[in-house]
């Protein structure tokens, strides 16, 4: 992100021209990629408007890769009417609020645990080594599973996505808000020391503001697990509404032109979801630099 | 010689204690394979009001001195006595403040904050803001009270330091090479207003250089430390006139004076 | 600055320690094996086994404590192995205690014996998720990502025109964006290794590049003070400095790699690899599987890391 940074204004017109060029590049691309698929769909003997597989290759059902006007007309079908619990921009919402919720609940004991971490060698020693095990491994891959679990126990509906967002995010922050309590410059510590300040004041005044840029970090790259977690979720239990229903849905009804509004969709959320964060970060530490 | 006047603050206060008073101080720091000798046998005895300089090379156990005084090390050998009481006690009486080398101001907090912080710890009663905002004054600073640290200068940060030492009236002042990242200029300009703030508020100040000029324009005394093991070579009386000023720094005394710090310096070099 | 810990020094703790960790881990082993496997036997009385085990557990984890005092290598490293022991015995104990079915958990026993018992599918399912997907995919993505990195490194136009969407790209949730590869490519392994690399792609790039012009000016002066070449300079300065920035975005990389190749598999392959496995079984309960696979995908996960690290610790000079 820091990239974007220096350059917000005059960085506007070559970011311009890149998109220009690629959408420039798309439309070969696309026939490149349809040709073959459309070729065998006429051979197929199959009705279709076209002659050749070049004209066929912007009109096929399912395209490799959609043409403009087909995004166009699948961006239109799939998001209205608008406030429609089948379109998506309900089904977003619905994937957004389980990933908040999500992130909240991974906050809170992500700090929790850091403390715990913070206060006692024996824990640390006893557990650090699995929690930083734990972010090398596929946590997503516990997902599905959890799913079913939460189900058998009567946990359903909004709250179940929103725990296993929770669970895949809150391993950074654990880890990010320990390391950050930690951050605390060694003189600053001294400086308290030399107040005869109170552990708790220590804590409150030094390390927990010490800790936020820590805090943030952990929570960016929290935020896009969580997102990835919450629908997950949603496809592997039986859900009636959010983005990864929807992914499940036309995957399975292999529907192209539905994954690729979803995508779209999916993109502008995690980008929002990370602004939103960003967003936060400045409101709460309003001192840093930038 | 010249005629010299001796400083009010040093004039000997029959009968009182010390306000530090070391004997047989000694500090092992244990290492990889073996210990550092940190500081030996040191002896010191500090009074009221006195304006003391710690000089000596960098290893010498400045800081280590400063830190065992301020109970942010604990000795290995030998009595250390705060205002009469050990290091530990005096502490939680918040007996002193500490400047550090670094301003080490909390970049989460504005200026004024920063001064408020002490207050806000120690629970002092009364309107804490304008306590805060007359130490800004001392220090000149009082039109940056709303700015964050990054945002004023290395001298500046440094004077902000200061203040929020000064800010819970302790009568001893710790200073560990507050000056030691400053440009001359501006080194020497922060000296005159030290001695302003000595002056004015009468406290103990312990301040550690190796800039002989700067011990000897500053203090009442000097204590000159050599390395390997940090020990106390000597101590040098500054006789030099008060209120100091940049005349001062003409006064043949004053290389007089330097000229035999340099001297012992070297002795312990040998 | 914390003060010394006097608790080593306590005479008699290596021996209460001792103690109590041998209590802990050998009652809980004693409890497992009397304990019948549930679906088998007659139901134990969950509750007085419950206190037991709790027991047992607040023991082992007492002597945890105890064996974490003091700055020795053991006080280091025993806590961790003797909490895993601990944490799985006891996961075992109390699952036969209350006869958890093992369609919604399976005991820790189970599962080891599901990884030996399904041992060729599953490695089968590693080697595809693994090596074919996330290692193939990782390389393709990094040689892609730094030779992206070298153009717009040395044309500042793509800084400004392509680097900010290498930022925005890498905030697409991996799950939206594999359906539309998979569809794509096909069911085959290459759509999977094809999502790893787009997902790899993104932060090195965007870590090389940060890398890349983090050089100091001041040793770039120096180069130029030297009348050095370009290529020197790049080789001598530029090069040096970039490569902690890349060895952090290939750390990350690789936990998203395998994170990728697994999500990839739900939407779509021909058979095989670690993703498929844990959906399939999800779907038919057979748990034991599921959590087999997951354990492998966690090995995998901390080999790929040290792998990743290991080549670190060999090209990076070492410093300390
Ligand atoms: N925490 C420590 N551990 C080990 N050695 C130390 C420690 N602090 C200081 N020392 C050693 O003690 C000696 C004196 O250090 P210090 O008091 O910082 O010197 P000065 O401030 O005069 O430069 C040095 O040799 C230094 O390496
Ligand atoms: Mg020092």
């Amino acid at each position: 992100m820091t990239a974007l940074r220096p350059s917000r204004v005059a960085g506007l017109g070559p970011m311009l021209i890149v998109a220009l060029i690629a959408a420039a590049l798309y439309w070969p691309l696309m026939l490149a990629a349809n040709v073959g698929p459309a070729g065998r769909t006429l051979a197929s003997g199959a009705e279709l408007d076209c002659r050749t597989a070049l004209a066929c290759a912007s009109q096929l059902r399912n395209p490799v890769v959609p043409a403009p006007a087909q995004l166009a007309q699948g961006f239109v079908r799939l998001s209205t009417p608008v406030t429609s619990p089948l379109a998506l921009p309900y089904n977003v919402g619905v994937t957004a609020g389980e990933t908040l919720l999500g992130l909240l609940l991974a906050t809170v004991t992500g700090i929790g645990l850091a403390l715990l971490l913070v206060a006692s060698q024996a824990f640390e020693r006893a557990t650090l080594p699995w929690l930083v095990a734990s972010q090398t491994v596929p946590v997503v891959a516990i997902a599905p599973m959890l799913a079913v679990l939460l189900g058998q126990y009567g946990v359903q509906g909004f709250l179940p996505k929103a725990i296993i967002a929770a669970y895949i995010a809150f391993f950074p922050v654990a880890v990010g808000m320990s390391r950050g309590l930690r951050s605390a410059d060694p003189l600053h510590l001294d400086l308290m020391r030399t107040y005869h300040a109170s552990s708790a004041q220590t804590y409150r005044l030094l390390r927990f503001p010490a800790s936020l840029p820590h805090l943030f970090t952990a929570l960016k790259v929290a935020v896009t697990s969580a997102l990835v977690g919450s629908i997950v979720a949603e496809i592997s239990t039986i859900s009636f509404s959010g983005l990864g229903k929807m992914l499940a849905e036309n995957s399975r009804a292999s529907d192209t032109v539905a994954l690729w509004v979803i995508m779209g969709y999916g993109a502008v959320l995690g980008v929002t979801l990370v602004a939103l964060v960003n967003a936060l970060e400045r409101w709460v530490t309003p001192w840093s630099r930038r | 010689m010249t005629y010299t006047n001796p400083s009010p603050q040093v004039s000997p206060t029959l009968g009182e204690p010390p306000i530090v008073s070391i004997r047989d101080l000694q500090k092992v720091f244990p290492v990889p394979g073996g210990e550092t000798v940190a500081l030996k046998d040191a002896n010191l005895s500090i009074q009221r009001g006195e304006f003391i300089s710690l000089i000596g090379p960098s290893g010498c156990g400045k800081t280590t001195l400063l830190r065992l005084m301020a109970d942010l090390e604990q000795p290995t050998g030998g009595e250390l006595l705060i205002a009469g009481r050990p290091a530990d006690e005096a502490r939680r009486e918040r007996q002193y403040g500490y400047v550090f080398q670094a301003p080490a101001l909390m970049e989460w907090r504005t200026v004024l904050k920063n001064v408020l912080l002490p207050l806000e710890v120690m629970n002092v009663p009364g309107d804490r803001v304008a306590r805060a905002r007359e130490m800004l004054k001392l220090v000149g600073l009082e039109k940056f009270e709303r700015n964050y640290p990054w945002q004023l200068s290395g001298g500046m940060q440094q004077r902000v330091s200061i203040a929020r030492a000064l800010a819970f009236d302790p009568p001893l002042l710790f200073m560990d090479e507050p000056f030691g990242a400053l440009d001359e200029i501006t080194r020497e300009h922060l000296n005159l207003e030290l001695l302003r703030l000595w002056r004015e508020t009468g406290k103990t100040v312990i301040f550690v250089t190796h800039s002989i000029p700067e011990a000897v324009f500053l203090s009442t005394r000097v204590v000159v430390m050599t390395a390997r093991p940090g020990r106390i070579e000597g101590v040098v009386d500054i006789d030099l006139p008060h209120p100091r000023s940049d005349d001062t720094r003409e006064d043949p005394r004053f290389f007089t004076l330097a000229t035999e710090i340099r001297e012992l310096l070297k002795k312990g070099h040998a | 600055m914390t003060p010394a810990r006097t608790l080593a020094a306590r005479p008699g703790g290596t021996l209460l320690t001792a103690a109590a960790l041998l209590i802990g881990v050998g009652g809980l082993l004693l409890a497992a094996l009397t304990l019948p496997t549930p679906g088998e036997g007659t139901p134990p009385d969950a509750r007085a086994w419950l206190a037991g085990i709790l027991a047992l557990l607040a023991v082992g984890a007492f002597g945890v404590r105890g064996a974490a005092q003091g700055e020795s290598r053991a006080a280091r490293t025993l806590p961790a192995a003797f909490t895993l022991l601990l944490a799985v015995l006891g996961t075992e104990a109390l699952l036969r205690a209350y006869a958890v079915p093992a369609g919604l958990i399976p005991t820790p026993g189970r599962v080891l014996s599901a990884l030996w018992t399904a041992r060729s599918v599953l490695l089968q399912d590693t080697y595809t998720t693994f090596v074919l997907e996330a290692l193939l995919g990782f390389l393709a993505g990094t040689v892609l990502g730094l030779a992206l990195a070298l153009l717009v490194v040395r044309f500042r136009f793509l800084e400004r025109g392509l680097l900010p969407y290498a930022a925005l790209f890498s905030s697409i949730p991996i799950v939206a964006l594999a359906p539309v590869i998979v569809k794509a490519v096909g069911l085959d392994w290459p759509s999977k290794t094809v999502v790893v690399a787009v997902t790899v792609l993104f932060p090195v790039v965007v870590g090389a590049v940060r890398g890349l012009q983090s050089a100091s000016r001041l040793h770039l002066d120096l180069m130029h003070t030297y009348a050095a070449t370009p290529t020197q300079t790049f080789r001598d300065v530029r090069v040096p400095g970039a490569l902690p920035f890349v060895f952090g975005a290939l750390k990350v990389a690789s936990t998203l790699a395998l994170i990728s190749a697994i999500v990839a598999e739900f939407f779509g392959t021909n058979g095989h690899g670690l993703g498929f496995r844990i959906q399939i079984e999800v779907g038919r309960f057979g748990l034991d599987v599921v959590w087999a696979a997951i354990v492998l995908a966690s090995i995998a996960g901390i080999a790929f890391f040290a792998l990743v690290s290991a080549a670190e610790a060999r090209l990076l000079p070492r410093r300390s």
